[in-house]
């Protein structure tokens, strides 16, 4: 660990984006990279309208502490390791899924599951950080979370909202060597605005009062140059002009006539929150549910916590559908970890990352394809094993940005995805 | 010789790696020697000496971790002796804020802000103990093998704390050991041998031997803290065999043993055939010595004077806890693949700490006399921490020093005294360790250090540092709202207070206009205040 309030505990790695790559990344961002300032390039509302249905943007079903592929999309009815659901047909035909799932059942037509994750990280902390960054940790390196790395390539540049939402965080990785301007912005689990969030001084005092600050931070800045002032006082300019969205977080005024689509639950306000954020232009928005750790308990667990997730994620689907908004919007839905074939004495499913289940929707993903499989009992990979690595590779393919593109820490390059991964091509459109 | 002949010597030194070390120099001047043949050989132009007032900031918020008061300020300023820096550093280095200062700064990189657990969060003993070793200044080397040999309990001597983070956890040991003190990172060799470094598996394993038999035993409870103590068996080894190619299938290989890293292996006693070890340590007892302690041998061998790794770690560490970044950078990183920006200087600062026998004032107080440490910190160089130390870095105060300077600058102290209730014992009064480290703290960039973001202004604009923006008696507020002197003393007052240093002249003439426009002052003097509270000159220290 590097664990001291050493003078660089706040400033980036050296490595933001060499010119060279941020070019190549730009070009390789078909829709969005080339408009990271399109906010500023546009007057008429009906025009930017139409850029931001283009814009790309992604949003994580975060399903904390690691959802069992075999209660969810990779049944083995009959087998010893199979559990004590049942399957059910679905749209596709020959495909099952989980009697948990009879929502997902009838939309798996919009859905890309993968059936052969194949991961190197099995306890929470480390998985939490490789399904967050495409990275097993590194004492050296600080690796990005997917959503600083999209904020920074999808991002807008001074809007009002920030670029990374968090609605019932995980994971602490953050902006990592990319700095602070891409940090997260974490809400609570209710989707309300973290303390602090609210001015409480009149606006005419509270701009009296910024006058002269911003006199004082330009008095500084005329002679100190570094970058992590320079940061300091953009996020100051972020955190006033979050003032002027709050409404945006209250879903009050929307909830009553989505309550159906989305489902009486806290996960489908959540939902419901991150589609508002999403279609107000925000970039990345993580959405979390907790606990699916099952060690004890599996299928009570799996049975109280699928039926309001599959809910609000098809009716996620279908609002942004309905708005015009799935074909640029990447859905990823997946836990840090799988769980064991085994079924433990407490009737629980421990760790397992040598064979697991993911999916993906929207944003050129085909939908109605199941890609890969595992064994007849799950234990291992049968077919088209896919690697974190190629995982993130393949989401930022479809979210049109290049996952070659390299930063720098000191002369060491990182790409986006990490050496040697594969864009799993066979699921993008 | 004429300069123009002169300056392509330096360069050539520079070039061919001659030494540049003069006898007989004083270490600080040897620094700058060193540093200004880099800047010629690499075309930099260095930026202009600190201020001042640049400097008297910087300086205690490195050794004390706080700013000066307004009277400490104005008396350095208007200080007309030569040697006026040379003195203040003497005195600040004798300050007993001086080892509570560095003191959290080790604790930091000892345990960082989330410690691995077992109670560790709470380490009031061992924290004292580290505070007093630097109050002591006793040698580093000393202190270090106190901490490795582990010797007592925590809650009387709080040294043995350090292991109990890492209770039945020799590999995890094995990285912080190696890492912070030898600075030297063994991680990639836990899986397999390091691609581009000499270290194997072998390395890694033959250094978690020596930890393998440790035990974290609860002896008891004092004052209702459960007290730990450190206990070696006298058998036990690491899991590990040797490399998966060199094993036989069906065989159980033979354990590796204590090696030490890059030389020798341990050469132990032999234990009596007859020899049988009791059951494991029982709690509530005083677990006994070994016949022979593994962990001993380590402890002497990491701080031995002669170790080729121990002095070039400290002495790097604490460069960069002064001057930014490490020669070698990050500082618990040194490679083959990431090497020192100057080599030389590196080797001279080791082989001084030695001869200094680890004494870490003198080591300190060589760094911060140095021109270099004492360059400006404006100038155009972005980087905040610049690569050849040719401009001082901008560095963001940690949670602590944020609220000890907060508190000189508005004059927490006098309004605590006049309030007439007993000052608070908590560390983090008023704001409480909380927020504050919610706020400006908490790790948030997955390897435990803080970057800050939109959360910390939110905190800062709504509300968050409300108690500190008293208006009560005895403070600054108090005291420039009730003063009869002119605005354009007063807003003097205000930034020596909370800059320590005087305005210039439009600052002078913004904050008069600011604070005179109405009869009554009160509500925009502590905008004033909030506004040097958390504008960027004070967020840094630069």
């Amino acid at each position: 660990m590097t664990t001291t309030p050493r003078p660089e505990a706040q400033r980036p790695a050296i490595g933001h984006l060499s010119r060279r790559a941020l070019l190549k990344g730009t070009v390789a961002t078909a829709s969005g990279g080339a408009l990271m300032n399109w906010g500023s390039l546009f007057n008429s509302a009906s025009a930017a309208e139409g850029v931001q249905k283009q814009q790309k943007r992604c949003i994580l079903l975060w399903m904390n502490g690691g959802v069992s592929q075999f209660e969810t999309f990779d049944m083995k009815p009959g087998r010893p390791t199979g559990g004590q659901f049942r399957p059910v047909s679905t749209n596709l035909p020959g495909i099952q899924v989980c009697e948990l799932l009879p929502k997902i059942s009838q939309n798996m037509d919009k859905l890309a599951v993968i059936r052969s994750m194949r991961t190197s990280q099995v306890d929470h902390p480390g998985g939490i950080h490789l399904m967050h960054t495409g990275y097993s940790t590194a004492a050296n390196i600080r690796f990005p979370e997917i959503g600083a790395v999209v904020s920074k390539y999808l991002g807008r540049e001074r809007s009002d909202l920030p670029n990374f939402i968090k609605i019932f965080s995980h994971g602490n990785s953050g902006a990592g060597f990319l700095g602070p301007k891409y940090l997260p912005f974490s809400l609570s689990p209710e989707g309300r605005l973290p303390t602090f969030s609210t001015s409480n001084r009149n606006s005419e005092l509270e701009s009296r009062r910024n006058g002269l600050r911003n006199f004082v931070e330009d008095v500084f800045a005329r002679e100190h140059k570094a970058e992590t002032a320079r940061m300091h006082r953009e996020a100051y300019e972020a955190a006033r002009r979050l003032q002027n969205v709050h409404q945006v977080f209250n879903i009050d005024d929307e909830w009553e006539k989505n309550r159906d689509l989305y489902g009486d639950s806290a996960f489908g306000r959540r939902c419901l929150l991150a589609r508002r954020l999403i279609e107000e232009g925000v970039p990345f928005v993580e959405v979390g549910q907790s606990s699916y750790d099952s060690h004890a308990d599996n299928f009570v667990w799996h049975r109280s916590l699928l039926p309001p997730m599959e809910h609000a994620w098809v009716g996620l689907m279908t609002d942004l559908e309905q708005r015009g908004l799935l074909k640029n919007t990447l859905i990823v839905w997946m836990g840090e970890i799988g769980r064991t074939p085994r079924i433990n004495n407490r009737s629980g499913r421990d760790h397992y990352v040598r064979s697991w289940s993911t999916a993906l929707a929207g944003c050129g993903v085909k939908g109605g394809l199941v890609y890969g499989a595992s064994d007849k009992d799950g234990i291992d990979v049968k077919d088209n094993a896919v690697t974190e690595g190629d995982f993130f590779a393949t989401i930022y393919q479809a979210l049109g940005i290049d996952p070659k593109t390299e930063h720098f820490t000191g002369v060491r390059p990182i790409p986006i995805a990490p050496f040697g991964s594969e864009v799993v091509k066979d699921i993008l459109a | 010789m004429n300069r123009s002949v002169l300056f392509p010597c330096v360069a050539l030194l520079v070039v061919c790696g001659f030494p540049l070390v003069v006898h007989g120099e004083e270490l600080r001047d040897s620094i700058d020697h060193q540093l200004a043949a880099a800047w010629k050989a690499n075309g930099i132009e260095p930026a202009k000496p600190s201020s001042d007032g640049e400097f008297l900031r910087r300086v205690h918020l490195d050794l004390l971790g706080t700013i000066p008061t307004h009277d400490e300020a104005v008396a350095f300023l208007d200080d007309t002796r030569a040697d006026k820096r040379k003195l203040l550093i003497d005195r600040l280095l004798n300050d007993p804020r001086f080892a509570e200062h560095q003191g959290e700064v080790w604790d930091m990189v000892l345990f960082g802000r989330n410690p691995p657990g077992y109670g560790t969060d709470k380490r009031d003993e061992f924290q004292a103990w580290l505070r007093d070793q630097f109050a002591k200044n006793t040698p580093y080397d000393q202190w270090v093998k106190a901490i490795l040999r582990a010797e007592g309990n925590t809650i009387d001597n709080g040294a043995p704390m350090y292991f109990v983070q890492y209770r039945n956890e020799p590999e995890e040991a094995t990285q912080a050991v190696t890492q912070t003190f030898l600075g030297v990172q063994l991680q990639c060799a836990r899986c397999h041998d390091h691609p581009f470094e000499p270290w194997t598996q072998l390395d890694f394993y033959g250094t978690a031997a020596f930890f393998a038999r440790l035990r974290v035993v609860d002896i008891g409870k004092k004052n209702k803290l459960t007290m730990y103590a450190i206990g070696e068996r006298n058998t036990g080894d690491v899991l590990f065999t040797g490399p998966t190619a060199e094993q036989v299938v069906g065989k159980k290989g033979e354990p590796v043993k204590p090696k030490f890293l890059q030389g020798e292996p341990l050469v132990e006693p032999e234990l009596s055939a007859d020899f049988k070890e009791d059951r494991n340590f029982p709690n509530g007892k005083v677990p006994p010595s070994p016949k022979f302690s593994r962990k001993n041998q380590l402890a002497d061998w990491i701080a031995r004077p002669g170790n080729p790794y121990f002095a070039r770690a400290v002495a790097n560490r604490i460069w960069a806890q002064f001057m930014g970044r490490g020669i070698v950078h990050p500082v618990d990183n040194m490679s083959r693949s990431n090497t020192p920006s100057h080599p030389e200087l590196l080797d001279q600062l080791a082989r001084n700490m030695v001869d200094h026998k680890f004494d870490l004032k003198w080591y300190i107080r060589e760094l911060v006399n140095s021109r270099a440490y004492q360059l400006s910190g404006s100038g155009p160089v972005e980087a905040a921490m610049p690569q050849w130390f040719e401009q001082a870095r901008t560095r963001p105060l940690s949670a602590e020093e944020l609220l000890d300077a907060w508190k000189v600058a508005i004059g927490w102290d006098g309004i605590e005294k006049s309030s007439g209730k007993k000052a608070s014992e908590d560390r983090y009064s008023p704001l409480g360790s909380g927020y504050l480290v919610q706020f400006l703290g908490r790790p948030n960039n997955g390897v435990g250090d803080f970057q800050g973001g939109l959360h910390e202004h939110l905190f800062l604009n709504n509300g968050g540092i409300g108690s500190l923006l008293s208006q009560s008696k005895g403070g600054l507020h108090h005291s420039l709202l009730n003063s009869k002197a002119p605005w354009t003393e007063r807003v003097d007052q205000l930034y020596l207070a909370m800059l320590s240093r005087r305005p210039v002249k439009d600052e002078q003439e913004r904050f008069v206009e600011f604070l005179s426009a109405e009869e009554n002052s009160s509500g925009r003097l502590q905008e004033a205040i909030w506004v040097l509270m958390t504008c960027s000159e004070f967020r840094f220290n630069h």
